[in-house]
């Protein structure tokens, strides 16, 4: 940023009022405000009958030097790491796909894509649950065609709960791509072709990174949710593994233990906020004002 | 030679194009079967979904005997939800994702942090925390607490998308509109919006599919009165879905491919009826030309 | 847009409104959906000239979640179970209750409501949590929970889910209390379960599971056992486990009156509706599960009372599941301990 235009931006203090306000505002008073609010609960004292009783004590931060904690969160992180480069590779080809069509054709391929998402996640997992279940169709179809001799037990497997995890996250890594990719300008495509690139340099040298932005939203937009979610992997996981999202839920629910949820939080958090603040450094990211 | 490598070329960007459209037929597959079992299972001549036994209407009849009006008003309710969401986390998202690209600020990189919270910490957290600072400040519950926490999560995920869409070409286009004797206001809406329609349209779709999907704001922050279809949804699933779920859902799928092909029919007939008009206007003028002449 | 726009307020602004207009009185409950009869709310409605706006948890702690966040008295009537009652009333989360203004609580058995819930609650209906089976897949007979860790039993298992309910029998097993607060008795229970997760293929969804062919052996409530018994039709091979000494979980679905509720009146009325025993009776024809009101049951339908779901001998060597205190925190750092591994 040189100083010109440093000084320029200065004098734009209405307009900057009027586009960055409501959204910091929001943020203020419906994100700060409620998370200063757990930060201080983590470290009050557990009410016997549930909520929380105002005396200052680190319990619940000493609760959390327990390696099981340390093993929920890597456990949790290597699934939403498996999740993401499963939805990165299935999804940049396809949106590239939507976004060299047409701007007519491309909005509906788009559309097409979110209608699914519109029926509720919980009936389409327990769509595939009933496809796969063990005398289900696709058992079925198995059988009858003599592929296998007894049926197949696809449930609460680890290829199940992967589909679960893609089929939800997908779409979240598939828009922001695609956004990305569509305001390449192919003409810039079409002169690294002429000028003698293959089609596999141009891809790497030339797409690949103009259109980082959209690879790292799609990240964070994957990655990050999956960190925290539960209801897929307990839904499809037959509950047998608890993630870190499972066990914060628990604390504020039957467990009844809001300091330690709220402690858990803070360490999902900064857990979080480091990888951003390494993949961003690592990744040399300018764009992305992350931190 | 040269007539050779351009066949070649030609056969290459035809097979490209197959695998193309194969590679996105499988993908839109993962999306729609399980949509079409869910269809298939709202003819189910069973109590609940636990398997197939046979075919029937009679859950479409159930439903829309409208007996049962739970079903019908907490679709409702939902739906209204949603879009009152998604118009405001969209708008409040397009501000704030140029917002936060153009201008620098103090507090600016604290603001960015703060959009990752709710896309990080599970949702119970923020919305236990948001129940008891509203109980304790004295706000009523109901569409409003709910509205509010739907648009916590779905603003961050509209900043993001838009904010991806912006880059310094924008920044170039805005400074030409002003050159040109356009207003702020004007560049705004007459350049900086259309530049970023994609990543608008993204934006608004995840907040629409964020809120209507939502359970747990839509829980804790409900009142008395009202619940969310996916509330409900969760709460049968105790015990098995029942089949007339899976045909309200079916209707509402139907309604939405329909409104889709609706709006593409008026788009389509809108682009034919400009391409006459220019048509026209073209020939008028080739004929005043003539007359000129 | 300006048109779709000010539709769409005026769209918000009726929806917002209708209940305003309607001058009806109203009572709001909380509860599980899918677990009353749409029948006996109507003819409430009908009767008394009432709304009953009803709205639903996706989870048994929502309401605890609800009541301690200061919610309450958003609600005339909650749903909630045995376990949570003692912290409820200690907490100071409920409204004291005046029977003589629910003359039909009297059909209600006392065995099964003790002397301090009586004064804050009226049970609903209530649940075994007992082992099912499958006589055609299942590789053993079943007659106490350490079969249930045998290892022929591997892969065969559906489970309900929470520590509260499956630590008790991993105590009962190994004959401690199934409310024991002793942290090596709860210790050894945990090993105990580490076998019984070997065996378990799925936690909840038990009664999918078993009727799509998953699992043959169940770990579940009544009801759910009763949904699938009746989807399985004719093909029933299902039964429910003989046990010879181990004691069965007994839960209870009760009501409470929320604190600072503001349609006492009401909540009243309709907890003394729902005692009566031809509108229990009525009631349990949509909703199989076993209930405490003695008067109903004897009025309720040959097919209820002759369900094979309820056809064990068992019925009351049973335990309940009483409030632990701060041992609670114990209970979930090894049932953690048993998910993690």
């Amino acid at each position: 940023m040189n100083g010109a235009s440093t000084a320029k931006k200065r004098h734009n203090r209405l307009p900057a009022i009027a586009q960055a306000g409501p959204v910091s505002l929001w943020m203020i008073l419906f994100v700060t405000i409620p998370m200063l609010f757990i930060i201080f609960i983590s470290f009050m004292t557990r009410g016997s009958f549930g909520g929380v009783e105002y005396t200052p004590t680190l319990t619940s931060y000493e609760t959390l030097a327990d390696v099981i904690y340390l093993n929920v969160i890597l456990k949790s992180l290597r699934v939403a790491l498996v999740t993401t480069v499963v939805c990165l590779l299935l999804g940049y080809p396809f949106a590239y796909y939507i976004a060299r069509k047409p701007a007519d054709v491309a909005s509906r391929l788009i559309m097409l894509l979110m209608i699914p998402l519109w029926t509720n996640s919980l009936m389409r997992l327990n769509a595939w649950m009933l496809l796969f279940q063990t005398n289900g169709p696709v058992n079925k179809a198995l059988l009858g065609l003599g592929f296998v001799e007894k049926p197949v037990t696809f449930l609460y497997t680890d290829g199940l709960v992967l589909l679960g995890l893609i089929t939800n996250f997908l779409p979240f890594a598939v828009l922001p791509m695609y956004s990305s990719i569509e305001k390449l300008q192919t003409a810039m495509l079409e002169a690294s072709a002429d000028l003698g690139a293959k089609p596999s340099v141009t891809f790497f040298r030339v797409t690949l990174p103009l259109t980082f932005p959209g690879i790292f939203s799609a990240i964070i937009l994957t990655f990050i949710p999956a960190l925290g979610t539960y209801t897929i992997t307990d839904m499809l996981g037959g509950g047998k593994v608890l993630y870190i999202g499972n066990i914060i839920k628990n604390q504020f629910g039957t467990i009844r233990n809001w300091p330690l949820g709220a402690a858990l939080s803070v360490l999902l958090l900064l857990v979080t906020a480091l990888l951003i603040f390494v993949y961003s450094r690592f990744a040399k990211i300018e764009d992305m004002e992350v931190l | 030679m040269m007539k050779q490598i351009s066949n070649r070329k030609l056969r290459r960007q035809k097979r490209n194009r197959f695998f193309g459209a194969l590679y996105a037929s499988i993908i839109y597959a993962l999306f729609y079967i399980p949509v079409l079992v869910m269809i298939q299972f709202s003819f189910n001549d069973a109590k609940r979904n636990y398997s197939w036994e046979g075919f029937t209407t009679m859950w479409y009849g159930k439903l829309f005997s409208f007996r049962n009006h739970d079903l019908w008003e907490a679709l409702v309710y939902s739906l209204i939800i949603a879009v009152i969401a998604t118009i405001i986390s969209v708008a409040i998202g397009v501000l704030g994702g140029v917002g936060l690209k153009k201008f620098e600020f103090r507090g600016k990189r604290f603001i960015n942090l703060m959009l990752y919270v709710p896309i990080v910490v599970p949702e119970i957290v923020l919305a236990v925390s948001m129940l008891i600072i509203f109980m304790t400040i004295g706000i009523k519950l109901g569409m409003g607490t709910i509205v509010i926490g739907h648009c916590t999560f779905c603003i961050p995920y509209a900043v993001v998308t838009i904010k991806g869409r912006i880059s310094g070409d924008n920044e170039t286009l805005q400074e030409a509109s002003m050159d040109l004797g356009a207003n702020r206001l004007q560049t705004f809406w007459r350049v900086t919006i259309p530049s970023i329609m994609p990543g608008i349209l993204s934006a608004a779709f995840l907040s629409f599919t964020l809120s209507i999907d939502d359970v747990i704001m839509s829980n804790m922050l409900a009142s008395a009165r009202q619940s969310t279809l996916p509330v409900l949804i969760l709460s049968v699933n105790r015990t098995g879905v029942t089949p007339d779920i899976n045909a309200l859902t079916t209707i509402m799928v139907l309604v939405m491919v329909a409104g889709m092909l609706l709006l593409s029919a008026v788009q389509r007939a809108r682009a034919k009826k400009e391409a006459r008009e220019i048509a026209e206007m073209e020939k008028r003028i080739s004929t005043m030309h003539s007359m000129v002449e | 847009m300006k048109r779709t726009l000010s539709v769409l307020v005026a769209l918000i602004m009726l929806l917002t409104l209708t209940p305003a207009f309607a001058a009806q009185e109203e009572i709001n409950i909380f509860m599980w959906s899918d677990y009353i009869s749409d029948d006996l709310i109507a003819n409430f409605e009908d009767e008394y000239g009432v709304r009953v706006n009803l709205s639903y948890m996706s989870d048994n702690a929502d309401s605890i979640t609800k009541l301690t966040a200061g919610a309450g008295s958003e609600y005339d009537l909650i749903m909630t179970c045995d376990a949570y009652m003692e912290s409820l009333i200690a907490g100071g989360y409920l409204e004291q209750l005046d029977l003589s203004q629910i003359p039909n609580s009297e059909n209600i058995n006392r065995a099964y409501w003790s002397e301090q819930n009586q004064g804050y609650c009226v049970p609903y209906l209530m649940n075994y949590i007992y082992v099912v089976y499958d006589t055609e897949r299942c590789p053993i007979e079943i007659t106490c929970y350490n079969d249930l860790i045998r290892p022929e039993m591997k892969g065969q298992i559906g489970s309900v889910d929470g520590a509260r309910n499956l630590f008790p029998i991993a105590l009962i097993a190994l004959g401690y209390d199934p409310n024991s607060r002793n942290e090596n008795e709860i210790k050894e229970a945990y090993e105990w379960l580490v076998k019984y997760n070997e065996n378990v293929v799925a936690y909840g969804s038990t009664e999918t599971n078993m009727v799509s062919g998953t699992i043959s052996c169940m770990f579940t409530y009544d009801g759910n056992t009763a949904e699938a018994m009746a989807q399985l039709g004719e093909n029933n091979t299902l039964t429910v486990a003989p046990f010879t000494s181990d004691p069965v979980q007994l839960g209870f679905d009760l009501y409470v009156i929320p604190k600072g509720a503001q349609h006492i009146d009401l909540a009243y009325k309709f907890l003394n509706y729902i005692c009566d025993p031809e509108v229990m009776a009525a009631n349990l024809v949509d909703n199989p599960y076993s209930c405490p009101n003695d008067a109903a049951v004897a009025a309720a339908s040959e097919e209820y009372r002759n369900g094979p779901a309820f056809n064990f001998d068992y019925k009351t060597n049973i335990f309940f599941q009483e409030d632990v205190g701060d041992a609670i925190t114990i209970y979930d750092q090894y049932y953690q301990m048993l998910k993690v591994g």
